[in-house]
């Protein structure tokens, strides 16, 4: 348990860092610190695939393409748009009272709840697969279409127009 | 379930035209599909009691209800594209594939039975709609549009999975028969985070459906998106995700409607009036329809809390004449704004001169949306009032009620400009190409049928 509170303690501090600090390429390194505990999170859930996927595609592709993002836009103080006071004050109410209920919820949720202790082999990847490819067959096969609509989209996007439209 | 996978190939098979460069057979082969889709959502009519693919879809005769409504919504829309896309861009076939593939994703929304289904099902036609909004590359508007509509579009998606999340939580399964039976099983000690779970799937879908204190998105996207897009959006993505909508709280959420009924009638109350009092002054018929449509979101959701027998079909028959009157409206614009070069009120002065016809159709149009007797938007108007009534809402009624009379105001400006406002001089007459003239006189007609006989509409369900 030492090891679950010092790495969530991690997390926790990173995610302050992201939003507090000033430069939005520190943030972002921040970030990516953040996400890699989350990564350790799922290793110490036994949620192997999660974790791998989680440290691939978020920390590595997403993540630096912040980066990339962030650095060619060249983002500074003067090109930071004006941001009123109530509409701070207003997003900070929200989000507490958000934080609020959940705390709530989860204050008064069992741990020992069987969804929560239950099955402790489900995310390694032979059993996912086994889930993957019986009962959730339907959804992963339609999935194709969306990768193939966001495939399409991106090409039409990005391609060059010879005719002015 | 023969749609959904017709239409997927249909959107591939789209592709290759493009491909090969047989621009003249898209639209033919795009109808003849839709149509082929139709065929298997009617066949299966009556047939689909149990879910099928280990639960995942489930086809009653509520979700082909809504199925073969968005089809010949797209089927509409199609017919007003032929010319539409080609000024636009020279890559026809891939827009026709995205509005396909869209309505495939629209199709799952309807007929989801699983939570995996729904999400999948709502990104697909989301994300077909990005681009889509996007396409006039060119075009400030419509670039701001799509950033917008991507931007919103990614957050409620956020609100809306860590939804599903939380009831996964509570209950252990997505499957929508599973939430309900545990929420039947423990009518006292439901798990507190089921009811975050319900708000938050709530919000999300209220962001789709463009409701009021999530409405931010839609005038500017609605706007700024090319005509023809702005109609696909406003009639089958919003029909879809209601269809979802009501599927989730009418059947899986009714044990506890003690709890977010309130909650709705609240956003009720906000979209009505913001609806209605922001459509008043526009000056754009374009805007002002957007904000039109967020009321009419508002109207939709009362059947959501008037939850009984006839709720599906009181939201039907709305969406049904809802969907009618925005192709109608949103085709006479584009015919009108082709002639003017103006999306404004003033652009329609004198129409009923130039073409009697058009003019005639878009006042149907307008007094369906208004909700006037005789036209199928006062038999969906009718049934949703009188589900409310049946529960005595009374109070919301009341505001219901106000908010169409406001409505009958700025509906009836269009048709007093048409009607009673001189035309500017030495105006050409206004073409009205083959396909435009087929889709107005079919809505012009249904809207008028289902207004006269509203029993064939009002029995299907």
């Amino acid at each position: 348990m030492g090891i679950f509170y010092f790495v969530a303690f991690l997390s926790v501090f990173f995610a302050l860092m992201t939003i507090f600090t000033k430069n939005p390429v520190h943030s972002v390194l921040y970030l990516v610190i953040t996400f890699f505990t989350f990564t350790v999170h799922y290793i110490l859930l036994n949620a192997q695939f999660l974790a791998v996927v989680n440290f691939i595609v978020y920390m590595g592709a997403i993540m630096v393409l912040f980066l990339f993002v962030l650095m060619l836009l060249n983002l500074n103080k003067d090109t930071e748009p004006m941001k009123s006071t109530l509409v701070k004050v207003m997003g900070a109410i929200a989000g507490m009272c958000l934080l609020a209920t959940f705390l709530g919820a989860f204050r008064v949720l069992e741990g020992q709840n069987e969804y929560v202790t239950g099955n402790t082999d489900v995310g390694l990847v032979k059993n996912l697969g086994k889930v993957l490819f019986d009962e959730f067959l339907l959804p992963f096969e339609l999935s194709s279409i969306l990768l193939l609509t966001a495939m399409i989209g991106a090409i039409l996007l990005a391609k060059k127009e010879t005719k002015q439209g | 379930m023969g749609a959904i996978i017709l239409l997927s190939l249909l959107g591939i098979l789209v592709l290759y035209l493009g491909l090969y460069n047989a621009k003249s057979l898209l639209l033919p082969v795009s109808i003849a599909g839709l149509v082929g889709a139709l065929v298997f959502e009617v066949l299966a009519w009556n047939s689909g009691a149990a879910p099928i693919y280990h639960g995942m879809v489930l086809f009653d005769n509520f979700a082909l209800a809504f199925s073969i409504l968005c089809i010949v919504v797209t089927a509409l829309v199609l017919l007003l594209s032929q010319e539409y896309f080609s000024a636009i861009s020279k890559n026809v076939a891939e827009y026709y594939c995205l509005m396909l593939f869209s309505l495939t994703g629209a199709l799952m929304v309807c007929a989801y039975h699983n939570f995996a289904m729904l999400f999948v099902g709502i990104e697909i036609m989301s994300v077909a709609l990005y681009i889509l909004v996007g396409i006039r590359k060119t075009d400030f508007a419509s670039n701001e549009a799509a950033l917008k509509y991507f931007l919103m579009g990614a957050f409620s998606t956020g609100f809306l999975l860590f939804g599903i999340t939380l009831l996964y939580g509570a209950t252990g399964t997505f499957d929508i028969t599973g939430v309900k039976n545990y929420l039947v099983a423990n009518p006292t000690a439901i798990s507190p985070l089921f009811y975050g779970g319900i708000l938050l799937m709530m919000v999300g879908l209220l962001f789709k459906v463009g409701a009021a204190p999530f409405h931010f998105w839609t005038p500017d996207v609605y706007d700024g998106a090319p005509i023809l897009i702005t109609t696909y959006m406003s009639t089958v993505v919003k029909v879809a995700s209601f269809a979802g909508f009501i599927k989730l709280f009418s059947y899986v959420f009714s044990p506890l409607h003690d709890f977010w009924t309130p909650v709705l009638l609240v956003i009720i109350v906000i979209t009505l009036f913001v609806g209605n009092i922001t459509a008043l002054m526009q000056t754009s018929f374009k805007r002002m329809l957007a904000y039109s449509s967020i009321s009419h979101a508002g109207y939709m959701l009362f059947a959501i809390i008037a939850l009984g027998a006839n709720a599906n079909t009181s939201i039907f028959t709305y969406g049904v004449a809802y969907s009618l009157a925005s192709v109608a409206a949103f085709a006479g614009l584009i015919l009108v704004k082709r002639s003017h070069g103006s999306d404004q009120f003033v652009a329609f002065d004198g129409l009923a001169k130039k073409n009697p016809l058009l003019a005639l159709v878009i006042t149907v149009a307008m007094l369906s949306l208004a909700g006037i007797p005789l036209t199928a938007g006062f038999i969906g108007k009718f049934m949703l009032f009188r589900t409310a009534m049946a529960d005595y809402h009374i109070i919301l009624l009341v505001l219901a009620v106000v908010n169409a009379a406001i409505g009958v105001y700025y509906y009836l400006r269009v048709v007093v400009h048409m009607y009673f406002y001189p035309m500017a001089e030495q105006e050409e007459k206004l073409a009205v190409p083959m396909g435009f003239q087929v889709v107005l006189l079919i809505t012009l007609f249904l809207t008028v049928m289902i207004g006269v006989y509203p029993n064939y509409i009002a029995s299907l369900l």
